[in-house]
């Protein structure tokens, strides 16, 4: 193994790091309002009788999501964009519109479950005492729902990060893409990338603490 | 106070109240009791709209609550509930449990919550667990928050669904006094329970339910001491 190539490529790396996170942390934060408005007009009774256009509007969203896959996705959002909307998106742009909408149809399903696995006795006795189901659901069953959702929410933002690197196919300078670039001009088929590896390793090992950290914050209440 | 009239409440295909025709009136103690499945909780989950009657209506403080477009919260705030499983809020403390509504429904100031709230937490010797989460309080205690947190809203009527089924046997007591009392200072409660002590002693009124119907009802003496309708000769068999 030969990594003398760090000390020459390192300002590369650091830079390449700086967009995945950009890219990254863009990401999970627009992912996540998607992710609860969908959950928010999926369960939405506004319509008529049976009806309910943004709850239907929001179930194809996610159903036509969970279908396609995200790098063809990135692909067409990259590539479409002029056909479809006059305009041209820059390639960091189109891989995090791709990312978002595709992580927000699980984060979504993420907050349903954590939603749903709040005691219905919760809701109901919140409305017993004259909340409207608006107050009760942000007084009473949201900040219980976080502690459901926050364990499995964390799994899909490191998802977020290891998915990012297929926004070097779209020529994002982000992390995959520059060691690939290192790589063919050192000539070095394998270390490049396990740099790649390892920066990779340190993002999603440290969100994962990170998001434990959290959690147990917000579990205070449980022990006392 | 409550004029209930022709109340049906079916599930799907399944009838559960089947024709409740009843008044409360003010400060009375009606005591619901009678077999598992009889609909005792669902009459009761009724009187504050947490189900929707299927047909029938339901009149309270002169008002048709069972019509179309009624503001259900206005009338919750008058209808205190009190729950098997007490359904606290376990994010909250003892007395942010009792507070919250008044400042967030009422929009009490903080300060006058907080002061009628451990007022309450008196009343049901809970004072010094004002700070505590939930988690860390017995049944009973629990219970009593419940009951606490219900009363804080100033209600009209209290309504009690089976409040002392979930708990221990050496709990129940304390639940029950706390109950005593406020059946004692006139507050009007309808209570579901199986408690035939606490109904025979509090009760004004029992109202004997089976199968989704009022089969009997009457003055304790009566019910206990001379029930007319077989099915309730058989259950009190069974409880007494």
């Amino acid at each position: 193994m030969n990594f003398s190539f760090w000390s020459g490529y390192k300002a590369s790396y650091f830079s390449s790091l700086w967009m995945t996170l950009k890219l990254s942390l863009v990401s999970i934060l627009f992912a996540t309002l998607l992710g609860v408005l969908l959950y928010f007009l999926k369960t939405s009774r506004l319509g008529y009788k049976k009806i309910r256009p943004l709850s239907l509007l929001a179930s194809a969203f996610i159903e036509v999501m969970r279908c396609v896959p995200m790098l063809l996705l990135m692909i067409i959002v990259y590539s479409g964009s002029k056909i479809a909307l006059g305009f041209n998106f820059t390639s960091f742009q189109a891989a995090v519109i791709a990312i978002v909408m595709n992580a927000s149809v699980y984060i979504c399903e993420v907050v349903r479950a954590g939603i749903e696995a709040v005691d219905r006795g919760q809701m109901e006795a919140a409305r017993s005492l004259g909340m409207s189901r608006r107050k009760a659901m942000w007084l009473v069953v949201m900040p219980q729902a976080v502690k459901n959702i926050l364990p499995a929410i964390g799994n899909e933002f490191v998802g977020v990060i290891k998915n990012s690197s297929m926004a070097s196919v779209i020529g994002v300078a982000e992390l995959l893409f520059t060691s690939k670039n290192i790589s063919g001009a050192t000539f070095l088929p394998l270390e490049p990338l396990l740099v790649a590896a390892a920066f990779y390793f340190v993002l999603t090992f440290t969100l994962g603490r990170l998001m434990l950290w959290v959690e147990r914050r917000y579990k205070v209440s449980d022990n006392r | 106070m409550i004029t209930v009239k022709d109340l049906y409440k079916s599930f799907g295909e399944n009838g559960v109240l089947k024709g409740i025709s009843e008044t409360v009136e003010k400060g009375e103690v009606v005591v619901v009791i009678g077999p598992s499945g009889s609909g005792k909780s669902t009459f009761l989950r009724c009187l504050n709209l947490l189900e929707q009657p299927t047909s029938g209506t339901i009149v309270f403080e002169g008002q048709e609550i069972t019509g179309k477009r009624f503001d259900e919260d206005k009338l919750r705030e008058k209808m205190g509930m009190v729950f098997q499983q007490f359904n606290l809020f376990p994010h909250k403390t003892v007395l942010q449990n009792v507070t919250m509504a008044p400042i967030k429904v009422k929009g009490q100031k903080p300060e006058a919550a907080r002061k009628r709230g451990l007022e309450l937490l008196e009343m049901v010797g809970l004072s010094d667990k004002a700070d505590s989460y939930p988690n860390s309080l017995s049944g009973g205690q629990k219970q009593r928050v419940a009951i606490a947190r219900a009363l804080a809203m100033d209600p009209d009527v209290m309504l009690f669904d089976e409040p002392t089924s979930a708990l221990d046997p050496e709990m129940v007591g304390e639940v029950l006094a706390v109950m005593k009392q406020l059946a004692q200072e006139g507050t009007t409660m309808v209570v579901v329970t199986h408690e035939m002590g606490f109904a025979r002693e509090m009760g004004d009124r029992i109202l004997f339910m089976d199968d989704g119907v009022i089969v009997e009802q009457g003055s304790p003496e009566e019910l206990f001491g001379n029930p007319q309708n077989p099915r309730t000769v058989d259950f009190l068999s069974k409880v007494l």
